[in-house]
């Protein structure tokens, strides 16, 4: 079953077309690495997917329905969720509020004045789920500001996991982090890839992450396609290394 | 009571909530009995107590939806002339005076509400002055209604008929203050239940991440309107018990400069902090009534004490009991 | 008639001409510091005051050069000393502080030059109406007119040819960039207040001269300036001269026909405004949000 099928999305900003004519369909559970040179509107293209704009031309199918103009609120109750390269979460609060507030929106609580017993303890039963998930339990009652950049990440990851996504958008997972950190994170997403099966798509920089976990990668250039394939192909293929690993390195 | 038992765990791990909870109801209780051994007088305390609900109720906004508004002054004076107009021209009942006041405060908090509640930081801050202007403008021409310039004058709050029993709040001051507390008690009740609430913490992941808010389903929009709404019903509230406390409204009432105050208030007792503003507007209206007790200069001296909170002082009084990153 | 509504559109003018003075000096510092500068009405009182306290020294010519510039002086030293500690805070911070400098300048004012209003005295020449017919127009109120629009011109002259000028249009759009390039952002920032602060206090020397000095004498000026930027789209300085103009003018014309809602017709104005273009005139999109 295609999870996501971006049919012949393009961006323009003005004059300059940061995504041009770009095309993708992922499969569920199927772990999909995007990778390409800095400017190669790989972000632009994770924003489309996920809501924060729409494109200015092309569609975005996901599961089945097109989403190509729905508002983020309504992508993310339709099972999508993402992470940002600059971890975006809740710093004065506790990694279980801010799993809490997750799960109460995951559970549709998002207004309720009131919680009964029951409920609660669903609730409650959602935050411990999440935590052992992440490996965070025993870090739970700290403020988040205050923990390492790694558990930052893990944090974040746990709170869009409360949704339980039928997709889970990752950009750039491991940036900024030191050795011990990215892989920490890397075995997160290997564990959420091949114990639960989650359907990700993830933007990362890092090429031994995305040959050691990605079924397929696709990746961009100056805002086109420029391959797509096994790590094997893509490995093998003159076009990307020289227009991207050639150049970059 | 009701607070204690719910003082909420909203903010950053609190020191102590309990403590402080105890310690604020304790001293509530007891202020008749100990404030004249100070030198002060029981209207004082109940001024106190209004601009402490009225603080409070602002900072739902400032300090746990992470928005700014300086023009929660037309909320508290459409509550007072609410309250105000309704025992001069409807009927002579407290409580209907107060859900008047409620209701004119809240409505209009609700419907200016939709206009703003698109903007963010200090376009908020800008927007929601000139909506509260409008309030100010209206009270001010509506001449024949509200008396303009002058205020309105010319009512009285009514004694309280609770089944057999009547209080007498009009001549007493010292029942008067425990029926200020009673409502007092119940409005902060409700505010603690509201941020404990799964409401509330939306409200509070709004405030400290709108983009992470959005991407877990929370439609950020609509939830700091309702927060707006419910902010400014709570600021009516206080607005009502005011005018009922100086049987007066005034159009200053409504006027920006008061809605500041009330932002000081907030930020000098800590926004942090549940209690807080209380805190907050404790030291302000007794700073206040001291200064221009001394001096026709007081103005300055309210001036300065903005000045001072802002740069010496910014997390206020107990906010330097919370933990947490601090920016 | 013709005389009433001709009275009535120049009396637009020269209100929309302080708004537009008023608005365009919030408008710059708002846009580059992201303050909203509460003492915006009360640097416009400096202004009219120290004209009157040089006036006997240098007359007026000399005091409408020279005030202005000490305002500017004034306003500098304000930011550099007061407001540039916040920046780095929550807004709300910066809020408050402009919030409490008023109460202190009016207060100051009230307590130097006492709580009545002053007369200010004009050239006579600049007294006298510009003809018999045209009893109500004098020549002042031209006068006051031409002063706006050259101070208008020049500022928008000022931001588009000078290095500065340009250097402070960028940081509003991009302020992290100007810095990286090698910029002095908080001296542009200090500048940038002074500029905003001399357009207040040149907006306080000719409105002294219209209607006399009191210490409350930009108040009524602040909140329709609020509007001012709130019409025009926040982040667009022309947007914010339009604005000035539109609510000065329809406030007069509705002068002539309903009095009483001379003042309601600008909150009318600013609601039809968000209702049909949220973002303002020519506010840009996702500047107000």
């Amino acid at each position: 079953m295609t999870m996501l099928d971006i049919r012949n999305v393009t961006k323009r900003f003005g004059s300059l077309v940061a995504v041009n004519d770009v095309s993708m369909r992922v499969e569920a559970g199927e772990l999909r690495a995007i990778i390409g040179p800095n400017g190669a509107g790989k972000t632009t293209f994770f924003n489309m997917i996920s809501g924060f704009f729409a494109p200015s031309a092309g569609d975005i199918v996901f599961g089945g329905t097109t989403v190509t103009k729905l508002a983020v609120t309504e992508r993310v109750a339709m099972g999508m969720a993402r992470t940002f390269q600059i971890t975006e979460i809740f710093p004065e609060l506790t990694v279980r509020e801010n799993i809490r507030i997750g799960v109460e929106s995951a559970l549709g609580f998002r207004q309720r004045f009131w919680l009964g017993k029951r409920q609660v303890a669903g609730v409650d039963r959602g935050i411990e789920e999440a935590l052992t998930h992440t490996g965070l339990t025993g870090q739970a009652d700290r403020l988040v500001g205050e923990l390492s950049h790694g558990d930052q990440r893990a944090a974040e990851i746990a709170t869009a996991l409360t949704l339980k996504p039928r997709l889970l958008l990752l950009d750039e997972p491991t940036a900024g982090m030191g050795e011990h950190e990215t892989y920490a994170v890397a075995n997160l997403i290997r564990r959420l890839h091949k114990n639960s099966a989650y359907t990700i798509v993830l933007i990362e920089h890092d090429m031994r992450v995305v040959f050691n976990l990605a079924d397929k990668i696709t990746v961009l250039g100056e805002g086109k396609m420029l391959a797509e394939g096994t790590p094997a192909e893509i490995a093998g293929n003159p076009v990307v290394q020289e227009a991207y690993l050639g150049k970059a390195e | 009571m009701t607070a204690a038992t719910v003082s909420p765990n909203t903010q950053t791990g609190t020191a102590r909530p309990w403590l402080t909870a105890a310690i604020v109801w304790a001293l509530l209780l007891t202020v008749p009995f100990w404030l004249p051994m100070l030198g002060g007088y029981t209207a004082l305390a109940a001024r106190v107590l209004v601009f402490g609900l009225a603080a409070m109720s602002f900072n739902l906004l400032l300090g746990f939806t992470g928005v700014m508004s300086f023009g929660h002054a037309a909320y508290f004076g459409l509550g007072a002339y609410g309250a105000g107009l309704t025992l001069k021209y409807i009927a002579a009942s407290t409580p209907l005076a107060i859900l008047a006041g409620i209701l004119l405060g809240g409505l209009a908090g609700t419907l200016f509400g939709l206009f703003i509640v698109r903007r963010r930081g200090v376009y908020f801050a800008m927007v929601t002055v000139a909506f509260g202007q409008i309030a100010f403008y209206v009270a001010y021409s509506w001449d024949s209604l509200t008396g303009g310039y002058d205020g309105l004058r010319g009512f009285s709050r009514a004694p309280l008929h609770l089944g057999p029993l009547t209080l007498d709040i009009v001549n007493n001051d010292k029942i008067f203050y425990y029926f200020l507390l009673a409502v007092f008690a119940i409005a902060t009740g409700l505010q603690g239940l509201l941020l404990a609430s799964p409401f509330g913490r939306t409200l509070l992941a709004i405030r400290e991440n709108e983009r992470r808010a959005r991407f877990l389903g929370i439609p950020v929009e609509r939830h700091i309107w309702m927060s707006f709404s419910i902010s400014c019903c709570f600021t009516a509230l206080a607005g009502a018990l005011y005018a009922l406390l100086n049987n007066f409204a005034d159009p200053m009432g409504l006027h920006y400069s008061l809605s500041g105050e009330i932002v000081i208030m907030a930020v000098m007792g800590g926004m942090r902090a549940f209690w807080g503003p209380l805190a907050g507007a404790a030291l302000f209206v007794i700073l206040q009534d001291t200064i221009s007790s001394m001096t026709v200069n007081w103005m300055s001296f309210v001036g300065l004490i903005f000045v001072l909170v802002v740069l010496f002082f910014p997390r206020g009084m107990l906010g330097i009991f919370q933990k947490g990153t601090g920016k | 008639m013709l005389q009433l509504v001709l009275f009535n559109v120049t009396n637009g003018l020269i209100i929309g001409a302080f708004y537009v003075l008023m608005a365009l000096g919030l408008s710059l510092i708002l846009n580059l510091s992201n303050v909203i500068n509460f003492a915006h009405g009360n640097f416009l009182a400096l202004g009219g005051y120290i004209a009157f306290v040089l006036t006997p020294f240098i007359g007026f010519w000399g005091a409408l050069l020279v005030s202005p510039i000490l305002t500017a002086v004034f306003g500098f030293l304000i930011e550099r000393v007061l407001i540039r500690r916040v920046y780095a805070r929550d807004p709300v911070y910066s809020l408050l502080l402009t919030f409490g400098l008023a109460f202190i300048m009016q207060d100051a004012c009230r307590y130097i030059w006492g709580p009545n209003g002053l007369p200010m005295t004009i050239p006579d020449g600049l007294a006298a109406p510009i003809s018999p017919d045209l009893f109500f127009i004098t020549w002042y109120r031209i006068f006051m007119v031409a002063i706006v629009i050259g101070a208008v011109a020049g500022l928008f002259a000022f931001l588009r040819y000078t290095r500065v000028g340009i250097r402070i249009r960028a940081g509003t759009l991009d302020l992290d960039t100007v810095a990286a390039l090698g910029v002095n952002v908080g001296m542009l920032r200090s500048f940038n207040f002074a500029v905003g602060s001399l357009l207040a206090g040149l907006a306080g020397v000719l409105a002294a001269g219209q209607i006399g000095l009191n210490p409350n004498m930009g108040d009524d000026l602040l909140m329709p300036s609020f509007i001012a930027i709130i019409v025009g789209g926040v982040g667009s300085l022309t947007g914010t001269l339009l604005g000035g103009l539109l609510i000065g003018v329809a406030g007069a014309l509705t002068t002539v026909f309903w009095p009483a809602a001379s003042e309601a017709v600008i909150y009318v104005i600013m609601l039809l405004v968000l209702i049909v273009r949220p973002r303002g005139l020519l506010g840009e999109e996702g500047m107000m949000t």
